[in-house]
């Protein structure tokens, strides 16, 4: 690890003045950022511990849940206000990780995690998005786990979080505050596409701090599911991840929410898909077509061409139990 | 402080001993030919609670050691079974007393003296009347003053040589580094500049461990590195294998992923802080019971997530608690066996 | 007379230690003052320092050497010659880039944070050249090494006529990857010089004496100068078997900071630094005649080497041996790649040419609609095939008939795609597994102290097999002392010499002479009573004492005895103790030796999405006497995990441009967890064999690991209809392939 200044405020301002200049880091649960500053991948040149903040809670918030943006990933998904009115959430978040890793992840945290692609953490090697104008050496690479969606020339990164695939599906929205300044943004212009640019990877400023997470109500509680496929039956990254939701009438679907994760460079939602099933009955045809429809124009590369049928099927496979049929 | 023979000096070619006492063979100072040695004069010392602090300290040293007291001779190997050389014997007094003579130590006095491999005299630390502290304690200040580090914590260069080896080292020692002497409760920004060390308190198995670290300091390494506790195992460093999960709070964190200084505040329980004296957890029962390891590497850091996952008390059927250990590797392949002493401990958690 | 301990499912007697967090491993031995060493890797696979720049490094905080080429203090003996199964190490004595992540410098710190930083800090310049890193890049280079692990290239009988007679042929090439070791616990040394030609090494190791040896050689000392301590070791399986380059470098980043020195390797440098079983490609013809006798046997393989040491993954081995077959043609060669030198992993040879052999065993079974268990039943080798001679014991028939039986292989459906169970296909697989016995020279010492408790000692290793645990079984029964009165220590060079904990034999050759030491012991006490006047049992038959509970006694009048405290006591030493060297037994030469089982596996597949869940996995071994089967359950169990992650996970990959490794770390190396492992099911078959040693141990550290592979694939096919030949099995092999558009 470069040595780095150590901070611990003691609420939001002094973090947020704390943060302010070039090169200073938040720490909140540390399993991204700890684990790549000792990799000096990331090199804070101040590490402003968010550990003193109170920022857990976890509570209503109109029709709505809000979600502090330090509450842990094992807390959130275990909270009875989630389990009952967003279980894709919770489904989301027990797919990731370890026990361990859930326990000391934020939700702030998993917003901001960096991606998993082995060339990113190998500073021998060029990235762009660790060391921008590099190059990229995943291109023409060892592809298997990377992004058929959302790619660009500059970098095929996938994006990690399971959670934050979830958070697509339901509609979140990150609060943030930056001196006297909130703002809320949609989860869907949080994270930004690789383009020219990988090494920005979301429309946070520096020192913009994360209070929360707001969901807004949702119908979807009866028909939702994230299904994970990996290549190990636990503590492993997504090979192609879907979170879905139907809200089902009159044997009709009347809204629909479908987000892929594992197979592209950010929490990818496809209103494409969510098209083609509203106004559809729940039936295997139907996903399938949503499911075609969800992937457009994909960019394999050598290793991971299996993922378009893949995110495909996972798809339907998410809709199929979200629906509720054997 | 007694009179003082010819004092042995730094540089000075180290007396070469040998001693006999009744035993038919004698020890002497040839059997460390080559290799650093320490010939110290401790009059009370015997066997003790401080022998595996003297074995580190030799380590470091490269030496082997002389243990000359009222109770016998001692020669000392860092990894060989401490047994007593020559039994006291008025013989062995008087060949004692000369020796210490030689060496500038009084019939009363305690001493040290560390001579190296070329046989001369690195460290002679002037007699005192007695050394009631650590053995242990003399053999860190001579291997700092060696080194040329910084003497421990509390302690300046010229406090060390006027109290080192006389009583009441040990007090200093342990309450010299104090000072801040309140709780963490932190209501203000702590802040440590790069390259710095930070003084931190960690609540480590109920007990408060006071450290000064680089704030870079992992939670794992503190507790391996800085306070001997290693049972709490490295794997791979980066959250990864689960060989270093803690306590937090009572929830399974991986201490790798954690900064100490971070780590204030908190209750951490580490694989040391389980057992009750004597009375093993029962989950440390179980896993002597059902062999629910091999090698042992990654034991603490399961057992540790299976007290989490008991006292949690949500996973429950074999599969459930399958994927909430799924944390914790085991490169030898006992997971069927930790499975079942999970299962048989929970009835008794 | 006492039930005996050996045979017993006694609880490790290193438990309670293992439990608490209590025993210590290399990285971990107290050490005032010790300073951390941290390699810096090459960023090349091939090529030329041109410069190196060590300066921000060494004016870093706390920094106390940079060791580099230029620095390093030379030792011609890191060049200098070397044994079969030593491994050429790399320790900065010259400019020469061989593989990438090759060690080019070592920073030595006050604390761990400041050397590992002040490491990143080190740059160098390369005149790089270009790589090749798989064997498939450079197939035609392919070649047969000389080298003493062999036989490489076999023949008996006629093949070419085997095959043309052969009703039922196959013909196919089965791959397997690299795959690493990954022990739990890094490779670590902790390295204390005393003077200027005394070294003692806390090495985490599976064998002391060879890193003594080799470390006394490389650097020009006395081997008695060098001690090698290692009471505990975190796993190994192979990649601790002989001493790498951090060893060396531990050593040299001691002496040029005159420090007591730790080095652990990280979890990204255990994938380069310490051996990996290498990539094989494996081509195999079998031939059978219509009632399913094979008439022709063809194995050629062909494995992965570095440019400047042999290494050799002996998939052949078994093929000689495992089923009678009167015409078969084996052989091994290399392909030199720009890589690190491959080493033996767990079963090595074994496990990956078992996948092959099993696979097509199967595969053959189908063509010719035999049942698989039947084939192998039908061309079950009663004697050794390779060498003509007869097994010292072999009961594969009676696995196979319990494993069958247990998994409820009469129900398989022969054809695949049969069982369905909602979302998931399900199929049943078989293989057979075998390892060969060994049993090398070991030493052992038995001392009685004055307490009248023993100590016994032999220089072997504790790697996780219970070590500890049976070699006090087998001494407690040879003394007649009760378990909490023999201390068995291990784990230092300057204890009798014990070969290395590898290749299963550590409790079939030290086993037997820790046996041999104690009973030698046992007679010493039973003549110093018969010769002392002061004895109660002065002047008996030697033959007419025998012993219980730490005591001598007259077998006609159990009540004359003479406890062993007593013994020592009158001798006027502090203890009584043996020394003994133990051979190989010599009737072993007259038989061949080996453990044997049978694996099945049940499997459900999602076809949709690729997904498999192993249902069960059931293993039948016999391996001689089970000296404890608590123990030997877990070695079962941990050899059948073994098998699973060669299976489903385990796959080492390398940049093809580069020749650098990409999977760096536990998160891209996949090993099996917690939720990939059922309950594993594991029937110890019982083996009398007088033959293979004093105890009739064959030793059984390897023997489930073979056989798991190809049974857990075989089960695919019976479950998909799908053929697996190219391990690992993973999710995108298994999707039923798109409909085409």
């Amino acid at each position: 690890m470069k040595p780095f200044s150590y901070v611990r405020p003691a609420d939001a301002k002094a973090a947020i003045a704390a943060a302010g200049t070039e090169g200073a880091s938040f720490l909140a649960g540390g399993t991204t950022l700890i684990d790549l500053m000792r990799l000096e991948v990331m090199t804070p040149s101040a590490v402003v511990d968010l550990g003193r903040l109170a920022m857990t809670a976890i509570e209503r918030a109109g029709d709505g849940v809000r979600i502090g943006a330090m509450a842990r990933n094992s807390d959130v998904a275990m909270h009875p206000l989630v389990v009952e009115r967003y279980p894709l959430l919770s489904q989301a978040l027990l797919a990731g990780a370890s026990q361990q890793v859930r326990n000391m992840a934020t939700v702030g945290g998993n917003l901001v995690q960096r991606t998993r692609c082995p060339y990113f953490r190998d500073l021998a090697v060029p990235c762009n998005k660790r060391a921008p104008g590099s190059g990229c050496s995943a291109l023409d690479g060892y592809t298997r786990s990377h992004a058929i969606l959302g790619t660009s020339p500059s970098c095929i990164a996938t994006h990690p979080s399971d959670m934050c695939v979830a958070l697509a599906a339901l509609d979140a929205v990150v609060h943030t505050r930056h001196g006297s300044r909130e703002r809320a943004i949609p989860i869907g212009e949080f994270h930004t596409l690789p383009g020219e640019h990988p090494e920005v990877e979301n429309v946070l400023g520096q020192g913009e701090l994360i209070t929360h997470v707001e969901l807004p109500a949702s119908p979807f509680a009866a028909h939702a599911r994230y299904v994970k496929v990996r290549d190990r039956a636990a503590f492993a990254f997504a090979l192609a991840a879907a979170a879905v939701g139907l809200d089902i009438a009159d044997g009709r679907i009347r809204g629909a929410r479908v987000a892929l994760g594992g197979v592209a460079t950010k929490p990818w939602r496809s209103a494409e898909a969510e098209q083609a099933l509203v106004g559809q009955p729940p039936a295997r045809a139907t996903f399938e077509r949503a499911a075609a429809a969800a992937i457009v124009d994909p960019k394999p590369r050598r290793d991971n061409a299996f993922k378009v049928a893949l995110a495909q099927r996972t798809i339907v496979r998410a809709l199929e139990l979200a629906w509720g049929s054997p | 402080m007694s009179s003082m023979t010819t004092p042995i000096a730094v540089g000075m070619v180290a007396p070469s001993f040998a001693l006999h006492g009744d035993a038919r063979r004698a020890l002497s100072s040839s059997e460390a030919r080559g290799r650093p040695w320490v010939l110290a004069f401790v009059r009370r010392w015997s066997p003790g609670a401080d022998t595996e602090a003297i074995r580190a300290e030799l380590r470091g040293l490269g030496a082997i050691l002389f243990i000359v007291s009222d109770a016998g001779v001692w020669s000392f190997r860092p990894d060989d079974d401490l047994e007593l050389s020559i039994a006291p014997s008025r013989q062995l007094r008087r060949e004692i007393a000369a020796l210490g003579a030689r060496c500038g130590v009084g019939t009363r006095d305690d001493g040290v003296l560390v001579v190296d491999d070329a046989g001369i005299v690195r460290f002679a630390h002037a007699p005192s009347s007695e050394l009631t502290s650590s053995l242990a304690d003399a053999l860190d200040a001579a291997g700092r003053e060696l080194l040329g580090l910084p003497t421990r914590p509390g302690i300046t260069r010229r406090d060390w040589a006027v109290m080192s080896l006389v009583a009441g080292f040990g007090l200093v020692l342990f309450h010299g580094c104090g000072g801040r002497g309140t709780e963490p409760a932190a209501p203000t920004t702590v802040v440590a500049k790069p390259g710095t060390e930070i003084e931190v308190v960690l609540r480590i198995n109920g007990q408060d461990r006071r450290l000064k670290i680089d704030p870079r300091t992992s939670l794992l390494d503190a507790l391996r590195e800085h306070l001997a506790l290693t049972g709490t195992r490295k794997g791979c460093d980066h959250g990864q294998c689960g060989a270093c999960t803690v306590l937090r709070d009572g929830h399974a964190v991986n201490a790798c992923l954690t900064l100490a200084v971070a780590a204030e505040g908190a209750e951490i329980t580490t694989i040391e802080g389980l057992a009750r004296g004597d009375r093993l957890h029962p989950l440390q029962a179980a896993f002597i019971e059902h062999d629910a390891f091999q090698c042992g590497y990654c034991t603490s850091g399961q057992i540790m997530s299976a007290v989490a996952l008991l006292r949690e008390g949500r996973s429950k059927t074999d599969d459930e608690v399958r994927q909430q250990m799924s944390g914790n590797i085991c490169r030898c392949g006992a997971y069927p066996n930790i499975i079942a002493a999970i299962q048989a401990a929970r009835k008794e958690v | 007379m006492k039930s005996p301990l050996v045979g017993t499912a006694i609880d490790r007697v290193d438990g309670k230690k293992k439990v608490t967090g209590a025993q210590t491993y290399a990285a971990e031995v107290q050490v005032a003052n010790v300073a951390h060493a941290v390699i810096v890797g090459s960023t090349i696979g091939r090529g030329k320092i041109k410069a190196i720049d060590a300066r921000a490094a060494e004016a870093a905080p706390g920094v106390i050497a940079v060791v580099t080429h230029h620095n390093a203090p030379q030792f011609p003996g890191v060049t200098g010659q070397h044994e079969g199964n030593d491994r050429v190490v790399q320790g900065l004595q010259d400019d020469i880039v061989l593989y990438h992540d090759q060690p080019i410098a070592v920073v030595v710190a006050d604390t761990l944070e400041r050397a590992q930083h002040a490491a990143t800090l080190v740059t160098a310049e390369y005149e790089a050249a270009s790589t090749v890193a798989d064997v498939e890049a450079d197939l035609p280079a392919a070649f047969v090494p000389e080298t003493p692990r062999g036989p490489l290239q076999t023949s008996r009988g006629d093949v070419a006529a085997g095959l043309a007679a052969a009703t039922h042929k196959i013909d196919t090439t089965y791959r397997t990857p690299v795959e690493t070791h990954n022990p739990m616990e890094p490779h670590a040394t902790t390295a204390v010089w005393q003077g200027a030609d005394r070294l003692t090494l806390y090495d985490s190791t599976q064998a002391i004496s060879n890193v003594r040896r080799r470390l006394s050689g490389m650097l020009g000392l006395a081997p008695e100068n060098v001690r090698v301590i290692n009471h505990f070791c975190g796993g190994g399986f192979g990649s601790k078997g002989a001493p790498w380059s951090h060893v060396l470098l531990a050593a040299i980043a001691a002496k040029a900071s005159g420090r007591a020195v730790k080095l652990a390797c990280t979890r990204p440098q255990l994938q380069s630094l310490v051996g990996h079983r290498p990539k094989t490609v494996q081509k195999i013809e079998l031939g059978a005649d219509a009632r399913g006798r094979l008439t022709a046997i063809r194995h050629d393989v062909v494995s992965e080497t570095s440019r400047y040491d042999l290494f050799v993954e002996s998939c052949t081995a078994v093929t000689r041996m495992l089923y009678a077959c009167p015409n078969l043609a084996t052989v091994q060669r290399i392909v030199r790649l720009d890589v690190p030198t491959p080493t033996f992993t767990r079963a090595p040879g074994e496990s990956t040419g078992t996948f092959a052999l099993e696979s097509a065993l199967d595969e053959l079974a189908h063509a010719a609609g035999i049942d698989p268990l039947e084939l192998r039943r039908k061309n079950h080798a009663d004697h050794d095939p390779e060498t003509g001679k007869p097994w010292s014991s072999k009961s594969l028939l009676e696995c196979y008939r319990r494993a069958a039986e247990a998994i409820d292989w009469s129900r398989r459906p022969a054809k695949p795609r049969t069982v369905r169970d909602g979302r998931w296909l399900v199929g049943l697989g078989i293989a057979t597994t075998t390892r060969p016995s060994r049993q090398l020279p070991s030493s052992a010492r038995a001392r009685v102290l004055a307490d009248g408790r023993a100590v016994v000692q032999a220089g072997t290793q504790e790697i996780g097999t219970g070590t500890y645990t049976v070699m006090t079984q087998i001494a407690c029964d040879a003394l007649a002392l009760p378990l909490g009165d023999v201390r068995f220590e291990l784990g230092d060079t300057a204890l009798p010499e014990a070969p290395p904990s590898v290749g299963s034999f550590t409790a079939a050759s030290t086993g037997p002479a820790v046996h041999n030491a104690c009973v030698a012991l046992r007679k010493k006490l039973i003549d110093q009573a018969i010769g002392d006047p002061a004895s109660p049992l002065h002047g008996l038959a030697a033959d007419a004492i025998d012993a219980e509970d730490g005591a001598l006694f007259a077998k006609a009048d159990r009540k004359r005895r003479d406890g062993y405290a007593a013994i020592v006591g009158r001798s006027q030493q502090p203890e009584i103790s043996v020394e003994l060297h133990t051979e190989a037994h010599k009737d072993r030469d007259n038989f061949s030796v080996g453990g044997f089982g049978a694996v099945f596996a049940r499997v459900r597949i999602d076809e949709e999405l690729g997904e498999l869940r192993l249902d069960r996995l059931v293993g039948a071994f016999a391996a001689g006497r089970i000296l404890n089967p608590k123990t030997a359950r877990s070695q079962l169990i941990g050899g059948m995990v073994w098998g699973i992650g060669q299976a489903l996970h385990e796959h080492s990959v390398r940049d093809a441009r580069t020749a650098r490794m990409v999977t760096r770390d536990l998160a891209d190396y996949h090993v099996p967890v917690h939720a990939d492992v059922p309950d594993l099911e594991v029937l110890l078959v019982p083996e009398d064999d007088p033959h293979v040693n004093e105890l009739g141990v064959k030793g059984l550290g390897e023997l489930s690991t073979p056989g798991v592979a190809a049974a857990i694939a075989n089960a695919v096919y019976n479950a998909t209809g799908v053929r697996i030949r190219d391990l690992p099995i993973t999710p995108d092999k298994l999707m039923k392939q798109p409909e085409p558009r």
